[in-house]
Protein backbone atom coordinates (compact mmCIF):
# COMPACT_ATOMS: atom_id res chain seq x y z
CA UNK A 1 0.00 0.00 0.00
CA UNK A 2 1.36 3.25 -0.94
CA UNK A 3 0.00 6.90 -0.12
CA UNK A 4 -2.27 8.59 -2.07
CA UNK A 5 -0.67 11.06 -4.83
CA UNK A 6 -1.44 14.26 -2.78
CA UNK A 7 -0.44 13.17 0.32
CA UNK A 8 3.01 12.48 -1.45
CA UNK A 9 2.64 16.24 -2.43
CA UNK A 10 1.81 17.80 0.96
CA UNK A 11 4.75 15.03 2.40
CA UNK A 12 7.24 16.70 -0.32
CA UNK A 13 6.40 20.43 0.78
CA UNK A 14 6.50 19.26 4.38
CA UNK A 15 10.21 18.01 3.77
CA UNK A 16 11.44 20.86 1.20
CA UNK A 17 9.93 23.42 4.25
CA UNK A 18 11.45 21.46 6.94
CA UNK A 19 14.78 20.96 5.64
CA UNK A 20 14.56 24.99 4.37
CA UNK A 21 14.17 25.58 8.04
CA UNK A 22 16.88 23.03 9.30
CA UNK A 23 18.89 24.89 6.99
CA UNK A 24 18.56 28.04 8.71
CA UNK A 25 18.71 26.76 12.17
CA UNK A 26 21.69 24.78 11.30
CA UNK A 27 23.70 27.62 10.16
CA UNK A 28 23.11 29.54 13.70
CA UNK A 29 23.53 26.20 15.51
CA UNK A 30 26.93 25.75 13.52
CA UNK A 31 27.97 29.52 14.56
CA UNK A 32 27.28 28.95 18.40
CA UNK A 33 28.55 25.91 18.40
CA UNK A 34 31.58 26.94 16.50
CA UNK A 35 31.69 29.78 18.99
CA UNK A 36 31.51 27.36 22.12
CA UNK A 37 34.40 25.60 20.84
CA UNK A 38 36.42 28.50 20.53
CA UNK A 39 35.44 29.63 23.73
CA UNK A 40 33.12 32.43 22.77
CA UNK A 41 29.53 32.74 22.79
CA UNK A 42 28.22 33.02 18.80
CA UNK A 43 25.57 35.21 17.80
CA UNK A 44 22.91 36.19 20.38
CA UNK A 45 22.01 39.15 20.20
CA UNK A 46 19.01 39.07 17.52
CA UNK A 47 15.93 37.02 19.77
CA UNK A 48 16.66 35.23 22.76
CA UNK A 49 19.73 32.94 22.52
CA UNK A 50 20.11 34.39 18.70
CA UNK A 51 17.27 32.57 17.67
CA UNK A 52 15.95 35.24 15.38
CA UNK A 53 19.39 35.48 13.55
CA UNK A 54 18.41 33.07 10.76
CA UNK A 55 15.38 35.34 9.96
CA UNK A 56 17.17 38.53 9.93
CA UNK A 57 19.77 36.86 7.52
CA UNK A 58 17.39 35.58 5.25
CA UNK A 59 15.61 39.04 5.37
CA UNK A 60 18.43 40.63 4.60
CA UNK A 61 19.73 38.40 2.08
CA UNK A 62 16.13 38.43 0.33
CA UNK A 63 16.43 42.62 0.43
CA UNK A 64 19.65 43.07 -1.15
CA UNK A 65 20.25 44.22 -4.68
CA UNK A 66 20.18 40.87 -6.69
CA UNK A 67 23.02 41.67 -9.32
CA UNK A 68 23.47 39.34 -12.85
CA UNK A 69 27.10 40.43 -14.22
CA UNK A 70 26.68 41.92 -17.60
CA UNK A 71 28.69 39.68 -19.52
CA UNK A 72 27.49 36.65 -17.78
CA UNK A 73 25.75 34.31 -19.33
CA UNK A 74 21.72 34.92 -18.23
CA UNK A 75 19.95 31.95 -18.28
CA UNK A 76 22.85 29.30 -16.82
CA UNK A 77 23.71 31.90 -14.51
CA UNK A 78 20.02 31.86 -13.33
CA UNK A 79 19.62 28.13 -14.21
CA UNK A 80 22.61 27.14 -12.03
CA UNK A 81 21.64 27.81 -8.25
CA UNK A 82 18.38 26.11 -9.05
CA UNK A 83 20.06 23.17 -9.86
CA UNK A 84 22.14 23.09 -7.18
CA UNK A 85 19.10 23.17 -5.02
CA UNK A 86 16.89 20.91 -6.48
CA UNK A 87 18.97 18.36 -6.62
CA UNK A 88 20.31 18.91 -3.11
CA UNK A 89 16.35 18.50 -1.26
CA UNK A 90 14.77 15.77 -3.90
CA UNK A 91 17.36 13.42 -2.08
CA UNK A 92 16.10 13.60 1.36
CA UNK A 93 12.70 12.08 0.57
CA UNK A 94 13.83 8.28 0.57
CA UNK A 95 14.36 8.15 4.12
CA UNK A 96 12.72 6.53 6.39
CA UNK A 97 11.92 7.77 9.67
CA UNK A 98 9.57 5.03 11.18
CA UNK A 99 7.71 2.30 10.42
CA UNK A 100 4.43 2.52 7.81
CA UNK A 101 1.68 4.25 8.76
CA UNK A 102 4.02 6.22 11.06
CA UNK A 103 3.28 9.81 9.71
CA UNK A 104 -0.94 10.39 10.97
CA UNK A 105 -1.56 6.88 9.18
CA UNK A 106 0.90 7.31 6.43
CA UNK A 107 4.34 6.47 5.45
CA UNK A 108 7.08 8.88 7.21
CA UNK A 109 9.19 8.87 3.93
CA UNK A 110 8.15 10.77 0.57
CA UNK A 111 9.12 7.80 -1.72
CA UNK A 112 10.52 4.36 -1.37
CA UNK A 113 12.12 3.42 -4.66
CA UNK A 114 13.54 -0.44 -5.05
CA UNK A 115 16.40 1.76 -6.30
CA UNK A 116 17.13 3.94 -3.60
CA UNK A 117 20.55 3.79 -3.90
CA UNK A 118 21.10 4.42 -7.02
CA UNK A 119 18.72 7.27 -6.73
CA UNK A 120 21.02 8.74 -4.02
CA UNK A 121 23.54 8.31 -6.68
CA UNK A 122 22.04 9.86 -9.38
CA UNK A 123 20.72 12.99 -7.44
CA UNK A 124 23.83 13.73 -6.14
CA UNK A 125 25.59 12.92 -9.85
CA UNK A 126 23.28 15.69 -11.01
CA UNK A 127 24.00 18.05 -8.09
CA UNK A 128 27.42 18.28 -9.25
CA UNK A 129 26.25 21.00 -12.43
CA UNK A 130 24.87 23.48 -10.22
CA UNK A 131 28.67 24.64 -9.14
CA UNK A 132 29.85 23.30 -12.64
CA UNK A 133 27.23 25.86 -14.41
CA UNK A 134 27.93 28.51 -11.69
CA UNK A 135 31.68 28.85 -12.49
CA UNK A 136 30.96 29.00 -16.47
CA UNK A 137 28.27 31.30 -16.59
CA UNK A 138 29.76 33.90 -14.26
CA UNK A 139 31.75 34.16 -17.11
CA UNK A 140 35.20 34.82 -14.54
CA UNK A 141 38.20 32.98 -15.20
CA UNK A 142 38.60 32.85 -10.88
CA UNK A 143 35.24 32.09 -10.84
CA UNK A 144 35.41 29.39 -13.87
CA UNK A 145 38.92 27.68 -12.32
CA UNK A 146 37.10 27.75 -9.20
CA UNK A 147 34.01 25.60 -10.42
CA UNK A 148 36.09 23.13 -12.32
CA UNK A 149 38.38 22.20 -9.36
CA UNK A 150 35.24 21.83 -6.98
CA UNK A 151 33.44 19.51 -9.16
CA UNK A 152 36.46 17.87 -10.30
CA UNK A 153 36.74 16.88 -6.31
CA UNK A 154 33.27 15.91 -5.75
CA UNK A 155 32.91 13.42 -8.86
CA UNK A 156 36.29 11.88 -7.48
CA UNK A 157 35.18 11.45 -4.02
CA UNK A 158 31.45 10.59 -5.40
CA UNK A 159 33.12 7.04 -6.75
CA UNK A 160 34.88 6.49 -3.31
CA UNK A 161 31.24 6.81 -1.65
CA UNK A 162 29.62 4.63 -3.96
CA UNK A 163 32.14 2.01 -4.38
CA UNK A 164 31.88 1.98 0.22
CA UNK A 165 28.23 1.53 -0.31
CA UNK A 166 28.78 -1.60 -2.23
CA UNK A 167 29.48 -3.97 0.33
CA UNK A 168 26.77 -2.70 2.83
CA UNK A 169 24.44 -3.45 0.25
CA UNK A 170 25.85 -6.75 -1.24
CA UNK A 171 25.21 -8.44 2.51
CA UNK A 172 22.02 -7.25 2.64
CA UNK A 173 20.83 -7.43 -0.75
CA UNK A 174 19.26 -4.44 -1.57
CA UNK A 175 19.24 -1.57 -2.58
CA UNK A 176 16.21 -0.18 -0.69
CA UNK A 177 16.74 1.76 2.35
CA UNK A 178 14.17 0.49 4.44
CA UNK A 179 14.99 -2.87 3.52
CA UNK A 180 18.23 -1.85 4.58
CA UNK A 181 16.69 -0.42 8.12
CA UNK A 182 15.06 -3.62 8.32
CA UNK A 183 18.14 -6.29 8.31
CA UNK A 184 20.03 -4.00 10.95
CA UNK A 185 16.92 -4.70 13.08
CA UNK A 186 17.16 -8.37 12.50
CA UNK A 187 21.12 -9.34 12.52
CA UNK A 188 22.93 -6.78 13.66
CA UNK A 189 24.17 -2.56 13.30
CA UNK A 190 26.13 -2.38 9.73
CA UNK A 191 28.61 0.03 11.83
CA UNK A 192 29.67 -3.40 13.09
CA UNK A 193 30.83 -5.90 9.89
CA UNK A 194 30.74 -2.69 7.92
CA UNK A 195 33.55 -0.45 10.08
CA UNK A 196 35.83 0.17 7.33
CA UNK A 197 33.20 1.29 4.60
CA UNK A 198 31.38 3.18 7.83
CA UNK A 199 34.78 4.90 7.88
CA UNK A 200 35.06 5.72 4.18
CA UNK A 201 31.56 6.96 3.54
CA UNK A 202 31.83 8.94 5.96
CA UNK A 203 34.97 10.90 4.80
CA UNK A 204 33.51 10.51 1.53
CA UNK A 205 30.50 12.06 2.23
CA UNK A 206 31.98 14.93 4.49
CA UNK A 207 33.74 16.06 0.62
CA UNK A 208 30.17 15.27 -1.04
CA UNK A 209 29.36 18.43 1.08
CA UNK A 210 32.16 20.60 0.56
CA UNK A 211 33.11 20.24 4.34
CA UNK A 212 36.24 21.03 6.26
CA UNK A 213 38.98 19.01 5.42
CA UNK A 214 37.66 19.26 2.24
CA UNK A 215 35.72 22.72 1.99
CA UNK A 216 38.64 24.03 -0.81
CA UNK A 217 35.35 25.18 -2.86
CA UNK A 218 34.83 27.91 0.04
CA UNK A 219 38.54 28.88 0.79
CA UNK A 220 37.96 32.76 1.08
CA UNK A 221 41.69 32.71 0.14
CA UNK A 222 41.65 30.53 -2.78
CA UNK A 223 40.50 31.43 -6.24
CA UNK A 224 38.42 34.51 -4.32
CA UNK A 225 35.99 32.27 -2.95
CA UNK A 226 35.40 30.14 -5.89
CA UNK A 227 32.41 29.13 -8.05
CA UNK A 228 29.89 31.82 -6.02
CA UNK A 229 32.39 34.56 -6.12
CA UNK A 230 29.77 36.60 -8.99
CA UNK A 231 26.51 35.31 -6.88
CA UNK A 232 24.92 37.72 -4.57
CA UNK A 233 21.70 37.75 -2.69
CA UNK A 234 19.24 35.26 -2.70
CA UNK A 235 20.97 33.27 -5.86
CA UNK A 236 24.05 33.24 -3.24
CA UNK A 237 22.01 31.67 -0.65
CA UNK A 238 20.38 28.62 -2.53
CA UNK A 239 23.87 27.75 -3.09
CA UNK A 240 24.79 27.93 1.04
CA UNK A 241 21.55 26.39 1.12
CA UNK A 242 22.77 23.36 -1.00
CA UNK A 243 25.23 22.76 0.75
CA UNK A 244 24.13 22.74 3.99
CA UNK A 245 20.76 20.31 2.91
CA UNK A 246 23.73 18.01 1.44
CA UNK A 247 25.35 18.13 4.51
CA UNK A 248 21.86 17.00 6.86
CA UNK A 249 21.46 14.44 4.00
CA UNK A 250 24.81 12.84 4.54
CA UNK A 251 24.01 12.76 8.28
CA UNK A 252 20.69 11.14 7.98
CA UNK A 253 22.00 8.33 5.16
CA UNK A 254 24.86 7.08 7.42
CA UNK A 255 22.67 6.62 10.43
CA UNK A 256 20.17 4.76 8.09
CA UNK A 257 22.54 2.77 6.36
CA UNK A 258 25.29 1.94 9.31
CA UNK A 259 23.58 2.99 12.59
CA UNK A 260 20.00 1.23 12.22
CA UNK A 261 17.83 4.35 11.24
CA UNK A 262 15.30 4.92 13.18
CA UNK A 263 15.69 1.34 15.39
CA UNK A 264 17.90 1.03 18.91
CA UNK A 265 18.62 -2.32 19.71
CA UNK A 266 17.40 -4.41 22.55
CA UNK A 267 15.49 -3.24 24.89
CA UNK A 268 15.44 0.01 24.20
CA UNK A 269 12.02 1.27 22.50
CA UNK A 270 11.73 1.97 18.73
CA UNK A 271 10.62 5.31 18.68
CA UNK A 272 9.65 6.91 15.20
CA UNK A 273 11.46 10.17 14.38
CA UNK A 274 13.25 10.35 17.83
CA UNK A 275 15.99 8.02 17.24
CA UNK A 276 16.88 9.16 13.83
CA UNK A 277 16.29 12.70 14.63
CA UNK A 278 18.97 12.11 17.19
CA UNK A 279 21.35 10.53 15.23
CA UNK A 280 20.93 13.29 12.62
CA UNK A 281 22.18 15.78 15.27
CA UNK A 282 25.32 13.26 16.70
CA UNK A 283 26.39 13.52 12.62
CA UNK A 284 25.99 17.21 12.55
CA UNK A 285 27.67 18.01 15.56
CA UNK A 286 30.69 15.72 14.49
CA UNK A 287 30.97 17.30 11.52
CA UNK A 288 30.54 20.65 13.41
CA UNK A 289 33.12 19.57 15.95
CA UNK A 290 35.71 18.53 12.49
CA UNK A 291 35.26 21.35 10.69
CA UNK A 292 36.38 23.51 14.11
CA UNK A 293 39.04 21.58 14.73
CA UNK A 294 40.78 20.82 11.50
CA UNK A 295 42.73 21.91 8.65
CA UNK A 296 41.92 22.20 5.06
CA UNK A 297 43.78 19.63 2.48
CA UNK A 298 45.39 21.52 -0.08
CA UNK A 299 44.09 20.61 -3.63
CA UNK A 300 46.87 17.88 -4.69
CA UNK A 301 46.08 16.29 -1.34
CA UNK A 302 43.06 16.33 -1.56
CA UNK A 303 42.76 14.66 -5.18
CA UNK A 304 45.43 12.28 -4.02
CA UNK A 305 43.81 11.70 -0.94
CA UNK A 306 40.95 10.65 -2.72
CA UNK A 307 42.05 8.41 -6.05
CA UNK A 308 45.45 6.96 -4.05
CA UNK A 309 43.78 6.17 -0.93
CA UNK A 310 39.85 6.15 -0.26
CA UNK A 311 38.86 4.74 -3.80
CA UNK A 312 41.55 1.54 -3.25
CA UNK A 313 40.62 0.99 0.06
CA UNK A 314 36.59 1.28 -0.44
CA UNK A 315 37.53 -1.65 -3.63
CA UNK A 316 39.50 -3.71 -1.26
CA UNK A 317 36.89 -3.61 1.37
CA UNK A 318 34.48 -4.42 -1.84
CA UNK A 319 36.29 -7.43 -2.65
CA UNK A 320 36.96 -9.14 0.61
CA UNK A 321 32.95 -8.18 1.46
CA UNK A 322 31.79 -9.85 -2.08
CA UNK A 323 34.21 -12.77 -1.30
CA UNK A 324 33.07 -13.59 2.13
CA UNK A 325 29.23 -12.92 0.21
CA UNK A 326 30.15 -15.29 -2.37
CA UNK A 327 31.27 -17.84 -0.13
CA UNK A 328 28.18 -17.95 2.11
CA UNK A 329 26.21 -18.60 -1.06
CA UNK A 330 25.00 -15.40 -1.48
CA UNK A 331 23.07 -14.74 1.39
CA UNK A 332 24.84 -13.21 4.55
CA UNK B 1 -0.91 6.60 -25.78
CA UNK B 2 -1.20 8.64 -22.68
CA UNK B 3 -0.88 12.31 -22.22
CA UNK B 4 2.62 11.54 -20.51
CA UNK B 5 4.00 9.43 -23.24
CA UNK B 6 3.08 12.40 -25.62
CA UNK B 7 4.65 15.06 -23.19
CA UNK B 8 7.88 12.78 -22.99
CA UNK B 9 8.32 12.63 -26.98
CA UNK B 10 7.39 15.46 -27.44
CA UNK B 11 10.56 16.79 -25.04
CA UNK B 12 12.63 14.30 -26.23
CA UNK B 13 12.27 15.55 -29.83
CA UNK B 14 12.40 19.04 -28.57
CA UNK B 15 15.42 18.52 -26.37
CA UNK B 16 17.46 16.93 -29.16
CA UNK B 17 17.03 19.56 -32.04
CA UNK B 18 18.29 22.25 -29.45
CA UNK B 19 21.48 19.59 -28.87
CA UNK B 20 21.84 20.12 -33.19
CA UNK B 21 20.62 23.27 -33.32
CA UNK B 22 22.36 25.31 -30.43
CA UNK B 23 24.97 27.78 -31.01
CA UNK B 24 26.31 27.50 -28.13
CA UNK B 25 28.09 24.74 -26.75
CA UNK B 26 27.31 24.37 -23.32
CA UNK B 27 23.49 25.50 -23.81
CA UNK B 28 23.41 22.15 -26.49
CA UNK B 29 25.23 19.99 -23.42
CA UNK B 30 22.58 21.31 -21.25
CA UNK B 31 19.80 20.24 -23.89
CA UNK B 32 21.79 16.81 -23.86
CA UNK B 33 21.60 16.29 -19.82
CA UNK B 34 17.64 17.23 -20.57
CA UNK B 35 17.12 14.76 -22.96
CA UNK B 36 18.97 11.96 -21.09
CA UNK B 37 17.39 12.72 -17.70
CA UNK B 38 13.55 12.51 -19.65
CA UNK B 39 15.13 8.99 -21.24
CA UNK B 40 16.11 8.22 -17.95
CA UNK B 41 12.43 8.75 -17.01
CA UNK B 42 10.75 6.68 -19.90
CA UNK B 43 12.96 4.04 -18.96
CA UNK B 44 11.33 3.97 -15.47
CA UNK B 45 7.83 3.86 -17.65
CA UNK B 46 8.69 0.80 -19.52
CA UNK B 47 10.15 -0.87 -16.12
CA UNK B 48 13.48 -1.19 -16.71
CA UNK B 49 15.15 1.04 -13.40
CA UNK B 50 17.98 -0.01 -13.08
CA UNK B 51 18.86 1.53 -16.76
CA UNK B 52 17.00 4.23 -16.42
CA UNK B 53 19.12 5.33 -12.98
CA UNK B 54 22.74 4.25 -14.21
CA UNK B 55 21.56 6.18 -17.76
CA UNK B 56 21.38 9.08 -15.33
CA UNK B 57 24.67 8.39 -13.24
CA UNK B 58 26.72 7.57 -16.40
CA UNK B 59 25.50 9.63 -18.99
CA UNK B 60 23.94 12.81 -17.43
CA UNK B 61 26.11 12.48 -14.65
CA UNK B 62 29.92 11.14 -15.89
CA UNK B 63 29.60 11.88 -19.83
CA UNK B 64 28.56 14.98 -20.21
CA UNK B 65 30.63 16.08 -17.22
CA UNK B 66 33.35 15.16 -19.42
CA UNK B 67 32.04 17.01 -22.50
CA UNK B 68 31.24 20.35 -20.06
CA UNK B 69 34.53 20.27 -19.18
CA UNK B 70 36.39 20.21 -22.38
CA UNK B 71 34.17 22.25 -23.86
CA UNK B 72 34.81 25.21 -20.48
CA UNK B 73 38.59 24.52 -20.46
CA UNK B 74 39.12 25.06 -24.25
CA UNK B 75 36.36 28.25 -24.25
CA UNK B 76 34.59 26.27 -27.29
CA UNK B 77 31.47 27.57 -26.05
CA UNK B 78 30.91 29.90 -29.28
CA UNK B 79 32.04 27.39 -32.09
CA UNK B 80 30.40 29.22 -34.86
CA UNK B 81 33.09 31.76 -34.64
CA UNK B 82 34.87 31.11 -37.96
CA UNK B 83 33.62 30.95 -41.13
CA UNK B 84 31.23 28.30 -42.62
CA UNK B 85 33.91 25.37 -43.78
CA UNK B 86 31.76 23.45 -45.92
CA UNK B 87 28.73 25.40 -47.16
CA UNK B 88 25.39 24.72 -48.88
CA UNK B 89 25.97 21.53 -46.94
CA UNK B 90 22.59 22.03 -44.88
CA UNK B 91 20.07 21.26 -46.90
CA UNK B 92 21.70 17.53 -48.11
CA UNK B 93 22.13 17.04 -44.26
CA UNK B 94 17.98 17.43 -43.36
CA UNK B 95 17.26 15.53 -46.58
CA UNK B 96 19.44 12.95 -45.21
CA UNK B 97 18.11 12.87 -41.92
CA UNK B 98 14.74 12.97 -42.88
CA UNK B 99 15.21 10.27 -45.46
CA UNK B 100 16.69 8.03 -42.43
CA UNK B 101 13.81 9.05 -40.53
CA UNK B 102 11.72 7.58 -43.35
CA UNK B 103 13.08 3.87 -43.12
CA UNK B 104 13.24 3.77 -39.86
CA UNK B 105 9.32 4.71 -39.75
CA UNK B 106 8.57 2.38 -42.30
CA UNK B 107 10.60 -0.55 -40.88
CA UNK B 108 8.98 -0.31 -37.29
CA UNK B 109 5.47 0.25 -39.21
CA UNK B 110 6.47 -3.23 -39.95
CA UNK B 111 7.78 -4.08 -37.19
CA UNK B 112 5.37 -6.06 -34.04
CA UNK B 113 6.69 -6.34 -30.97
CA UNK B 114 6.69 -9.82 -29.09
CA UNK B 115 4.31 -10.54 -26.15
CA UNK B 116 5.54 -8.64 -23.29
CA UNK B 117 8.30 -11.05 -21.47
CA UNK B 118 7.24 -9.95 -18.12
CA UNK B 119 10.83 -11.72 -16.96
CA UNK B 120 12.75 -8.77 -15.94
CA UNK B 121 11.03 -7.71 -12.34
CA UNK B 122 11.00 -4.09 -12.55
CA UNK B 123 14.57 -4.13 -14.85
CA UNK B 124 16.00 -4.18 -10.71
CA UNK B 125 19.69 -5.11 -10.50
CA UNK B 126 18.56 -8.16 -8.09
CA UNK B 127 16.91 -9.57 -11.69
CA UNK B 128 19.73 -8.45 -14.44
CA UNK B 129 22.48 -9.59 -12.58
CA UNK B 130 21.98 -13.06 -12.94
CA UNK B 131 21.96 -12.75 -16.92
CA UNK B 132 24.73 -10.34 -16.34
CA UNK B 133 26.85 -12.61 -14.96
CA UNK B 134 25.94 -16.23 -16.32
CA UNK B 135 27.69 -17.47 -18.22
CA UNK B 136 25.43 -18.83 -20.69
CA UNK B 137 24.36 -15.34 -20.88
CA UNK B 138 26.49 -12.09 -21.33
CA UNK B 139 29.43 -12.75 -19.16
CA UNK B 140 31.50 -13.04 -21.85
CA UNK B 141 30.25 -9.75 -22.86
CA UNK B 142 30.82 -8.09 -20.24
CA UNK B 143 34.52 -9.52 -19.73
CA UNK B 144 35.18 -8.15 -23.02
CA UNK B 145 33.50 -4.63 -22.30
CA UNK B 146 35.85 -4.54 -19.03
CA UNK B 147 39.03 -4.99 -21.11
CA UNK B 148 37.29 -2.60 -23.93
CA UNK B 149 37.39 0.18 -20.66
CA UNK B 150 41.15 -0.92 -19.55
CA UNK B 151 42.02 -0.17 -23.20
CA UNK B 152 40.30 3.49 -23.02
CA UNK B 153 41.78 4.13 -20.43
CA UNK B 154 45.04 3.40 -21.32
CA UNK B 155 44.35 4.78 -24.75
CA UNK B 156 43.19 8.24 -23.09
CA UNK B 157 46.47 8.35 -21.17
CA UNK B 158 48.66 7.70 -24.18
CA UNK B 159 46.96 10.43 -26.14
CA UNK B 160 46.98 13.15 -23.29
CA UNK B 161 50.37 12.78 -22.28
CA UNK B 162 52.69 11.21 -25.17
CA UNK B 163 55.74 12.30 -24.18
CA UNK B 164 56.02 11.23 -20.87
CA UNK B 165 54.95 7.35 -22.53
CA UNK B 166 57.61 7.48 -24.78
CA UNK B 167 59.96 4.46 -23.86
CA UNK B 168 63.35 5.79 -22.24
CA UNK B 169 65.60 4.19 -24.90
CA UNK B 170 64.35 6.87 -28.21
CA UNK B 171 64.82 9.49 -26.14
CA UNK B 172 68.66 9.91 -26.63
CA UNK B 173 67.95 9.27 -30.17
CA UNK B 174 65.62 12.30 -30.97
CA UNK B 175 68.33 14.34 -28.83
CA UNK B 176 70.49 13.60 -31.34
CA UNK B 177 68.74 14.14 -34.11
CA UNK B 178 67.82 17.44 -32.74
CA UNK B 179 71.98 18.29 -32.28
CA UNK B 180 72.43 17.06 -36.11
CA UNK B 181 70.01 19.63 -37.37
CA UNK B 182 71.96 22.57 -35.81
Amino acid sequence: MTDPLWMVGIKAFLVVFGLLTAFAYMTLIERRLLARFQVRWGPNRVGPMGLLQPLADAIKSILKEDIVPTKADKVVFVLAPVIAITFALVGFGLIPFGPKGAFFGFDPWVINLDVGILYLFAVSEMAVYGIFLAGWASNSKYSLLGSLRSSAALISYELALGMSLLAPVMLVGSLNLQDIVEWQDKHVWLILPMFPAFVLFTIASMAEAARTPFDLPEAEQELVGGYSTEYASIKWALFQMAEYVHLITASALIPTIYLGGWKMPGFIPDIPYLWMFLKIALFLFFFIWIRATWFRLRYDQLMRFGWGRLFPAALVWFLVVAFYVALNGGKA
Amino acid sequence: MSLVELLAAALLLLSALVVVRASNAVHAALALIANFLVIAAVYVGLEARFVAMTQVIVYAGAIVVLFLFVIMLLSAAQANVGKDLLPGLQVPAILGSAALAGVLIYALSRFSAPANPGVLNGGLPQALGPLLYGPEKWLYALLLVGFLLLVATIAAVVLVEPERIVPEARKPAAEEKELVER
